[in-house]
């Protein structure tokens, strides 16, 4: 069972799909994720299951990986009680939440973005253009980079999760690109492809630091480091002021020519 | 129905403990207090222990029912005490504690307070410093048992 559990997920899955399940079972979303290189112990450790859940997940998974033997199960590794399971979040980690939105917002326009691509005028191009400025200087150099520079370099970067998550950042950046590149062939389909893509893995990659990672960071982090993180993110949002209200504009302006796809996306 | 109807903090309990038996070893707890004074009107924000510190605020109370308060709770901290059921001058508290916020530029507070209704005004305190405070920072509280048990804890 130990080698199971320093074993990458994906790994596992593909190997004895039943996991998956099982795993879902428990709010563990690990089937969909494109990286999968999280370690199970990592993983059943990030989730904070409590200990009653944790044991009876170890016992349901080691029925699957050594059928009709008698394992030991271990525990993931924690040495104290499961906190409560609401969410709540520190000061810092609200900042980045509330930028997840922004970012959600205008992920959520891009189906009705694509759906009448232009890349052969230069307005239609500038449209195209105007998108890939938000996601290069909101989403990446503002919001990526308070993630990768100041708040993963509070934990050992060697970590599987956040080797993941530095793999989502990496996946959406070779997107832009693609969208980039596509413009410069005056290729209209795969704009709209690329775009779908980056759609695809910053929805996931949300989802995953809002209700896993960062309230897995909170619980770790110390209370000197949480403040630390706060003044030095508002620092950032002070050199960004100006260019975070334009984004917010860009994003408000886009609602607006986007309105009926937005009140689709929310049915 | 209980006979009392009054103030739950005034409240008369008794917590039956068993003594510690004769001979037992005792273990010797260092203090993790750190400066003087501590009385949240006695305190200076312009004290050198507090300039960029964590700070415990601390209800008067607490640190008796919490076992291990100086450990768990004070370590590596400024301190404030202070009462918001009894304390006078209390419009002083909010203006002491604001300067915390911009003239000490402290860290995070962290505002200890026991179950009974009336500690939540020190939480009302600190969130009328952090509002009418030009600089924020993030502020934590933590609610205590009567026995010295962490019941709730969570950002402001």
């Amino acid at each position: 069972m130990e080698r199971f559990l320093e074993s990458p997920i994906k790994e596992l899955i593909d190997r004895f799909p039943a996991l998956g399940t099982i795993l879902e079972e428990y709010g563990i979303g690990c089937v969909p994720c494109s990286v999968g290189t999280c370690l199970l112990r990592d993983i059943v450790e990030i989730h904070d299951l409590s200990p009653g859940d944790e044991e009876e997940l170890m016992g349901r998974i080691a029925a699957v990986v050594a059928p009709g033997q008698a394992v030991a199960i271990p525990r993931s590794g924690r040495d104290r009680a499961a906190a409560p399971r609401n969410v709540s979040y520190s000061p810092p980690m609200r900042m980045l939440v509330e930028e997840h939105r922004r970012i959600l917002r205008f992920v959520a326009l891009i189906p009705a973005l694509t759906a009448d691509i232009d890349v052969e005028t230069g307005k239609g191009r500038g449209r195209i253009l105007d998108a890939v400025d938000f996601i290069r200087s909101y989403a990446d150099r503002f919001h990526h980079a308070k993630e990768e520079d100041l708040l993963f370099a509070c934990f050992d970067e060697g970590l599987a999760i956040l080797k993941a998550m530095h793999e989502d950042h990496r996946r959406g950046r070779a997107c832009v690109q693609g969208v980039l590149d596509a413009v410069a062939r005056r290729d209209a389909g795969g704009v709209a492809r690329n775009l779908a893509e980056y759609r695809e893995i910053l929805t996931e990659h949300i989802r995953k630091e809002d209700e896993i990672l960062y309230p897995w960071m909170d619980r770790n982090l110390t209370t000197r480091q949480v403040g630390e993180l706060y003044a030095r993110f508002r620092e950032v949002d002070e050199t960004f002021l100006e260019a975070g209200e334009r984004y917010e504009a860009f994003v408000r302006s886009l609602e607006g020519q986007y309105l009926d796809a937005v009140a689709e996306v929310g049915r | 129905m209980s006979g009392f109807s009054g103030c739950p903090g005034s409240r008369m309990l008794e917590f039956q403990k068993e003594d510690t038996p004769e001979g037992a070893a005792e273990v010797r707890i260092a203090s993790q207090l750190r400066q003087w004074p501590i009385q949240l009107h006695l305190v200076s924000p312009a004290a050198p222990y507090f300039q960029g510190a964590d700070v415990l605020l601390a209800a008067d109370c607490a640190a008796f029912a919490m076992g291990n308060f100086h450990n768990e709770h004070l370590k590596g901290k400024g301190l404030a005490i202070a009462c918001p059921k009894l304390d006078e001058g209390q419009g002083a508290y909010v203006a002491k504690i604001r300067a915390l916020f911009e003239e000490a530029r402290i860290n995070t507070l962290t505002v200890l307070i026991m179950q009974v209704p009336c500690c939540q005004g020190l939480v009302a305190l600190a969130t009328e410093a952090l509002r009418g405070s030009s600089r924020k920072v993030p502020v934590r509280y933590v609610v205590a048992s009567l026995q010295g048990e962490v019941l709730q804890e969570d950002w402001l």
